[in-house]
């Protein structure tokens, strides 16, 4: 009797907690609480963000070399000061080679040449993927920096991804690799030139090519935003190099698989550019 | 549950929260990370029962969803049923109380949590592929739950210290109620 109370009790308690959790899915497709539900999120990665690029430091190798370093110096033997001065120099080394690589990553962002006359910020990114199944990425510049949602992000090799949404330090960007990233290119020039719609496929896959317009892409070729997609993006960022060519049965569709130029799992340091898209 | 309960799981989620962000989502394998609440949800229910189970992982999935970009709500749904069909595990015969009991559960939620989260962001229209890539990202979870398994139900332990932990705690008499 207890039991069988306690199970209705429970499946009860079981339904009352899926319909809340049902409204509140059903809340967030609504504008205004959908707004309100981004402003918290927002407000949360801001807050967190100090925290990530804490520990984003942390785990350069420059603070295993520089624990290294430490470690040694706190013996006194001669042998463990000499391990420590090599301790010392290999810290130094590491951060010269740290301080080149920086150096070099944001050199690169400096007149990139498709960027044009777009005005760009430049940002550090502070965060992976947040969720297995989006390919998402946080920097850690946000609406102070001029950062807006839909405004473009470029590495020295292209295309990055968009931004989602913007705090007022931090911006979440949605890869191009996303399932949801659906970009308008181009490739080949003259009257030689087709367009495509690219689409995510998911991290580390390569992004689909269809609805192909015009002649087929070969392997190699490099494909451009068209800047006709809605104008979602500037035309003429490089996105991708085209990896295979597949043509369906009957010769009438082809799709293609391209790579996209940015390696998006070492990214250090973006370019947001300062474009939105027109109404 | 206690008002000092509630504190403490406060106290869990937050860190919990810190971690995900600051520490596992920037060890990316197989283009998936670890996920410690969907753990600490297993561990919820291997330790508090079905329906506690479901409030925590309710709790903790409004939580969970303040860092990602699906939809508001897809992981309490989520973590609503992961923690009850965890909390089931205290109705088998045997040491329910054992830590390898505890410690399976949280590994079989976070294997189960990332199918289910796949398939319902997929019927929301996340536009989640059901493909190979879900597999992966299972066996990524399932994996970093043996790692994250012993401190979550460690830590779960410790927030329901002193409450009365499990709903079978305080048998309810016969002909009595089970509502509290």
């Amino acid at each position: 009797m207890a039991s069988t109370t306690r199970r209705a009790s429970q499946r009860v308690t079981l339904l009352m907690l899926v319909l809340a959790s049902v409204t509140i899915l059903t809340l967030d497709y609504h504008g205004e609480v959908s707004r309100g539900i981004s402003r918290v999120r927002r407000d949360v990665l801001d807050a967190l963000a100090p925290v990530q690029r804490g520990i984003a430091a942390g785990l350069h190798p420059i603070g295993d070399v520089a624990a290294g370093a430490f470690h040694y110096g706190a013996l006194v033997t001669q042998n463990a000061r000499l391990r420590s001065e090599l301790g010392a120099m290999q810290a130094q080394l590491a951060e010269n080679h740290f301080a080149v690589s920086r150096a070099e990553s944001v050199l690169a962002l400096e007149g990139i040449p498709f960027v044009q006359n777009i005005v760009t910020t430049p940002a550090q990114v502070i965060s992976s993927p947040t969720s297995n199944f989006a390919d998402t990425m946080e920097i850690g510049r946000g609406t102070s920096a001029g950062v807006a949602p839909h405004m473009p992000v470029v590495s020295g090799r292209g295309l990055a991804g968009v931004v989602l949404d913007a705090g007022s330090s931090t911006a979440e960007i949605r890869l191009v690799t996303d399932p949801q990233s659906s970009i308008g290119v181009t490739f080949g020039t003259g009257t030689r030139a087709s367009s495509a719609i690219a689409v995510g496929q998911g991290f580390g896959q390569p992004l689909v090519v269809d609805q192909i317009a015009g002649r087929p892409p070969h392997v190699g070729e490099t494909i451009y935003t068209s800047g006709t997609d809605g104008g979602a993006y500037p035309a003429g960022i490089p996105v991708a190099v085209v990896a295979s060519v597949r043509t369906g049965a009957g010769g009438l569709t082809t799709t293609a698989t391209a790579t996209p130029l940015v390696d998006l799992s070492a990214l250090e340091y973006v370019a947001v550019l300062e474009w939105l898209p027109q109404p | 549950m206690t008002p000092r309960a509630w504190s403490r799981l406060a106290v869990v989620a937050v860190v919990a929260l810190v971690v995900q962000v600051g520490v596992l989502d920037q060890v990316i394998v197989l283009g998936a990370h670890a996920d410690v609440m969907v753990v600490l949800v297993g561990a919820a229910g291997a330790i508090a029962g079905p329906s506690r189970g479901a409030t925590i992982g309710f709790v903790l999935g409004l939580v969970a969803d303040l860092v990602v970009p699906t939809t508001y709500g897809l992981s309490s749904l989520t973590f609503v049923l992961v923690g009850f069909a965890a909390g089931l595990v205290r109705s088998l015969p045997g040491d329910r109380d054992g830590r390898s009991v505890q410690l399976a559960t949280c590994i079989a939620a976070a294997a189960v949590g990332t199918f289910v989260y796949a398939l319902l962001g997929a019927l929301l229209g996340q536009s989640i592929a059901l493909d190979r890539q879900v597999v992966v990202v299972a066996l990524v979870v399932t994996l970093g739950s043996v790692v994250l398994g012993v401190p979550s139900v460690q830590a779960l332990r410790w927030a329901l210290s002193g409450a009365d932990r499990t709903e079978a705690a305080h048998p309810v008499p016969s002909g009595g109620s089970a509502t509290r």
